[in-house]
């Protein structure tokens, strides 16, 4: 990098970069507009509100990540996941990103589930792409491009670089998370996380939570079709936000009148604090060689980073 | 907004867990045990109610409702935007993995504020009780957004021009937060008063 002064570009080729910003929302927007119209002509447009994936639809399998012993998946996974957050280098966290989508087909997950995470998380780090080169204090050794005529205007690419890192980690933990959670049933991975000292209240809280929401979700829907049918459109007035207060305050009623039956039906059905696990851990061999060699993976993967680029 | 993963140093992520860590040991200890299985369930309801998008000029925004968990929940709110952060973490990818004890706690410690504000400021009419609820679901969204802003500062000067849109971006957030807050208040005070009154769900009669 070089210190001479910001490096001047004529303004066809600022142009010529909003076009391609623009050409790419475009293509996204279609994209999602598409798989929008899909689901619209599946149900009522308006409930994509409130549309939940299942956690464990790939639960069955029998990859390497499904066979592995859940206790050691989870702790080693964490921990390679740990160090990644660490990286600091593109090198690096390229490489990382690399170990994510090959993770992605060594447990036979469908690619399309973990490409919609990644897009969970457009808007945020979309935030940090944009922000970061325009903000970010020039330092001696910075390069910094201007535009001519525009001179206010000041693209710092050490900015960039940093949003870049970021979003490209952000990005490789994003594909690990499905072999993380999805390659097992979710009971069975709240189990391991019981026999990993988290406490059983907690264990059980996290069971019942995510059940009942799609409880709720259902509940959800069926008062959000009546209101549509008696004429609700939501617009940007406080007349929704009255309406939508009173929709959440008669949600809540029915929640909690609904956690009373919920909690005596348990206890008629003899619950007394504790939940039955039905699933036995084996450790094997070849669990802790996995385990050993992504955790020892992870950490060459921080020294890489401090030490080599 | 939610943190994602890569964000966050090292030594804030760590730090966020044990701040997490131990504030819900504590909100545990402070709910009878008997009512935990039910702040679950709630959960569920305010998980899916934080799915509603509410419309704002060309853009929408989702409900965030840390205010009102902190107001019906009381001092368990802060376990129940725990688990809410994890499983929308596990299920979206909103929140990254190894940003979930920043997260929870940037929303779960002004939740706890919003609820003890709320009991301050309540009175014994529906009007106080819609202003107090408008001061808590609002306060609550201006102090996580002060939390989120800090957080971000905390990986050094580079971040500050990202803080300082995330709070621009908020702004907007407090007014709806607010007015969804005193509306939901204002129907539970005609139709189910018991729930307001109260620092857990009431038990069985």
């Amino acid at each position: 990098m070089n210190s001479n002064g910001p490096v001047e570009l004529p303004l066809y080729a600022l142009f010529l970069l909003l076009g391609g910003l623009g050409g790419l929302w475009l293509l996204s927007a279609l994209t999602v507009g598409r798989q929008a119209r899909r689901s619209a002509a599946a149900g009522d447009e308006s409930e994509r509100d409130w549309s939940v994936p299942t956690l464990d639809s790939e639960g069955r399998g029998t990859s390497p990540f499904h066979r592995w012993d859940l206790r050691i998946k989870i702790v080693s996974l964490f921990l390679f996941i740990l160090c990644l957050s660490g990286l600091s280098q593109l090198q690096t966290a390229s490489l990382a990103l690399i170990v994510g989508f090959g993770s992605i087909a060594v447990a036979r997950l469908p690619l399309r589930r973990s490409l919609r995470r990644i897009s969970a998380m457009a808007a945020f780090l979309g935030m940090f792409l944009v922000v970061m080169p325009l903000t970010a204090p020039v330092k001696a050794g910075d390069t910094v491009i201007v535009f001519e005529h525009l001179h206010w205007l000041t693209f710092n690419v050490r900015g960039f670089h940093l949003a870049v890192v970021i979003s490209v980690k952000a990005c490789a933990i994003a594909l690990l998370v499905e072999p993380l959670i999805a390659t097992a049933p979710f009971s069975s991975s709240v189990q391991a996380m019981a026999r990993l000292g988290l406490p059983e209240t907690i264990c059980q809280m996290l069971l019942l939570a995510h059940r009942y929401i799609y409880v709720f979700q259902h509940e959800a829907q069926r008062m959000n079709r009546g209101m549509r049918v008696r004429g609700f459109r939501k617009r940007f007035d406080l007349e929704t936000l009255r309406i939508l207060g009173n929709f959440l305050g008669m949600l809540l009623v029915r929640s909690f009148e609904r956690t009373q039956r919920v909690h005596d039906a348990m206890l008629s059905r003899g619950y007394d604090g504790r939940l039955m696990w039905t699933t036995a851990f084996r450790a094997t061999g070849m669990d802790w060689v996995k385990g050993v060699s992504l955790v020892a993976g992870g950490i060459g993967l921080l020294v890489l980073d401090r030490f080599w680029f | 907004m939610h943190i994602s993963d890569g964000v966050l140093p090292t030594p804030v992520t760590l730090a966020g867990f044990a701040a997490s860590f131990a504030i819900a040991a504590w909100s545990v200890r402070k709910t009878d045990p008997d009512q935990l299985p039910k702040v679950a369930v709630v959960t569920s309801a305010f998980f899916v109610a934080s799915l509603i998008h509410v419309p704002m000029g060309p853009t929408s925004v989702h409900l965030l409702l840390p205010g009102l968990v902190g107001i019906l929940l009381g001092n368990a709110a802060f376990i129940s935007i725990t688990l809410g952060i994890v499983l929308q973490s596990f299920l979206f990818q909103f929140g990254g993995i190894t940003a979930i004890g920043a997260n929870a706690f940037m929303m779960g410690a002004p939740a706890l504020t919003a609820g003890w504000v709320f009991r301050l400021l309540k009175g014994a009419t529906l009007g106080r009780h819609m202003v107090a609820a408008a001061f808590a679901g609002g306060g609550c969204v201006v102090l996580a957004v002060s939390i989120l802003a800090a957080l971000l500062y905390a990986g050094g000067e580079d971040f500050l021009g990202v803080a300082k849109i995330a709070i621009l971006a908020h702004l907007p957030v407090i007014g709806i937060e607010s007015a969804v807050a005193a509306f939901t208040v204002s129907f539970l005070y005609k139709v189910k008063p018991d729930l307001l009154g109260l620092d857990a769900i009431p038990p069985s009669p």
